[in-house]
Parts: structure tokens; sequence; C-alpha cells
């Protein structure tokens, strides 16, 4: 059988990217709208990594960090994760609520990262629906604040059990208001989309690159 | 005599889709570029009427470019195409001279009424 993931091609791994730089583009915009802030974007990375090194990507498996994590499902399957860190996200709960946070979350704290889990989700997850013409239905997102290993390891058990590789598609924002104090250091935020390897041809079918060689 | 056009934008699937559409409906696509320093090479190199401006790209944004285009040539026509749509960036962009300000992802009509307008 061939490996869906090494055969992706060069001119394919570049579509990738684009997706994640509307995706997070479009997310970004529903942030700042959110906290009134410019939100600025990198340009998308798109990794083929072995399995182990994704956690180590994200920062260590023992790094704490608040994630929001939704499976996709429908036309194609993966999962969605958004991590930031905990100081980050400190600040735009402080952002948004007006109140400083202790060491431990307060429970408003707590929904207005989930509520900002839920909108960013939500707005990658249309754009990448009204380019792609697939049909794409998130699962509640899901909010924890725990060690990268913990909560990633439970999103990228579906890839384990198809092979050892996955392509990661990374895209990093950053609000601008934060970026003299704690951004800049701590790496602002990541989406991290992990199609199930199975979903590729799919998506590369929906957008008629199926046969795009590198070359 | 059809409008020559210059497609920007980091991706080739992006760039291939946009010549698409344009090729189709009568334009002349005369060259591209992956980044904003290229597009201004190219900006010299081929005078389009119209350029399609990407943002987030590297080496050099869109909006830098744009910038530099302007210097070039003040009445140049910039139609910026990006999945970042916040108003600061609009702002920005229709402040740096920019025609018009298309969000991805995009229907082929919104490419078509834009381009038609800032030509028009």
């Amino acid at each position: 059988m061939s490996d869906p993931i090494r055969n992706i091609t060069d001119f394919q791994l570049d579509v990738l990217r684009e997706i994640s730089n509307i995706g997070a583009g479009n997310a970004a915009t529903a942030l700042s709208k959110l906290l009134n802030n410019p939100v600025d974007m990198k340009v998308s990375r798109v990794l083929p990594l072995h399995f182990n090194d994704i956690i180590e990507y994200v920062g260590g498996a023992e790094n704490i960090v608040a994630t929001v994590f939704l499976r996709i499902q429908g036309d194609i399957a993966g999962s969605m994760f958004f991590v930031i860190n905990t100081e980050v996200a400190k600040r735009l709960i402080e952002d948004m609520l007006g109140t400083l946070e202790a060491d431990d979350f307060s429970e408003m704290g707590f929904s207005v990262l989930q509520e900002i889990g839920n909108i960013l989700s939500g707005s990658y997850l249309t754009a990448l629906s009204d380019f792609t013409g697939l049909d794409l239905q998130p699962s509640v997102p899901s909010l924890a604040i725990d060690m990268a290993g913990a909560l990633l390891g439970d999103g990228l058990m579906e890839i384990g059990r198809s092979g050892d590789y996955a392509i990661l598609i990374d895209a990093e924002i950053s609000i601008r208001k934060l970026v003299q104090q704690i951004i800049v250091q701590n790496g602002g935020g990541h989406f991290f989309l992990l199609p199930d390897p199975d979903s590729f041809e799919k998506l590369f079918t929906a957008l008629g690159v199926q046969n795009h060689g590198s070359s | 005599m059809s409008a020559k056009i210059l497609i920007v934008d980091d991706a080739a699937f992006m760039r291939m889709m946009i010549k698409d559409i344009l090729s189709k409906n009568g334009f002349d696509v005369v060259g591209e570029a992956a980044n904003g320093e290229e597009a201004v090479e190219k900006y010299k190199e081929l005078s389009p009427d119209l350029v399609t401006m990407d943002i987030t790209m590297p080496e050099k944004d869109g909006i830098a470019a744009l910038k530099d285009i302007k210097k070039i040539n003040p009445a140049a026509k910039v139609i910026m195409c990006s999945a970042m749509g916040q108003q600061a960036m609009v702002i920005d962009a229709i402040q740096a001279g920019a025609k018009d300000f298309i969000v991805k992802p995009f229907q082929a009509d919104r490419v078509l009424e834009a381009i038609n307008k800032a030509l028009g």
C-alpha cells in the first residue's frame, strides 16, 4: 500500500500552506474584532513530522499550555488545535474581562478562553470549507490547560493509528498589543491542523490538484 | 486590447486559481511573483495595468510592496487579496493606495468585479 504522506508533492505542500494561511487569516480577523486589537500572522509552515517530534515542536511534552482541541468530521477528517502559552492566555482574559487572573485560572477566565477557541476554530473551518467546498463539521471544541504532551497525545492518537508520520500545518498569530511584553518570547498562539492521512487525497481532489507533480 | 495583470501570491496554487479566473475572462496575465520583493521587480519590468497582491508573504509583505509600487508609479492599480480581512489591515492597504480589498476565500465573481471596477 502506498503511503499517502510520502507521495505528497511540493506543489501540494504549497496548497496546504495556503489553506493554513486562509484559515488562520480569517481566524485572526475574528480575533481582532473580539479584542479590538490588530492581530498579526506569520507565513504558515507545513512540516511532515514523525509522530514523536510533533509534541517536541509544540514546545516539549512538559510545557504547560492552554489548548483548544476539536475533531473535524464530514467530507474529510482531522484534528485541530489552537495552542497558547498560559501567560498569553492570561493576557487575553485580562483584555476581555478587565480583571487580573490569579495563578489558577478563574471559571470566567476559562470560559473566555473557551469562547475564543470556539470563535477561532469556527472561523478557520468556515474559511477552509468555503475554500474547498467540502462539508467540515467540527466537534464541540474542548479546552484544557495542561502539559502539552498530555493534551496533544489524545488528538495525535488518531494519526498514530495509521502511520508514523503526520503533516503538521502550523500558523502562528500574535496580538500586536502584547508584542512588547509577552508574545515575543513565548511565541504567540499556534493553529495546528493535522488532517488524518487518508484525508489528503480527498482534500487535493476537492481543490483539483490531485495530480499535480512537483517538478 | 485586454488588460495586463500581474499576480502576486506566495502560494503557487493561489496564483494558478487567480490566473485561471482571469484568463477565462479575457484578461492577459503577463507575470507572477511569489513575494513582495519579486512583485516590485516584475512591476518595473512589465508595467502591468493592474496587480493582485497577497499580504502575508515571505521576504517582503504585500503592504510594503504596494507602497514601493506606488513610489514607482503613483497611479498604479493594486488590488489586495488576503485572508487577513481585519479592519486595520484594510485601512492600511487603502491608505497606502490599494484600489480594493478581496478577502480569501473568494468567489470568482468578486475578483472580476473588483478588477473591472478598478480598471473602469
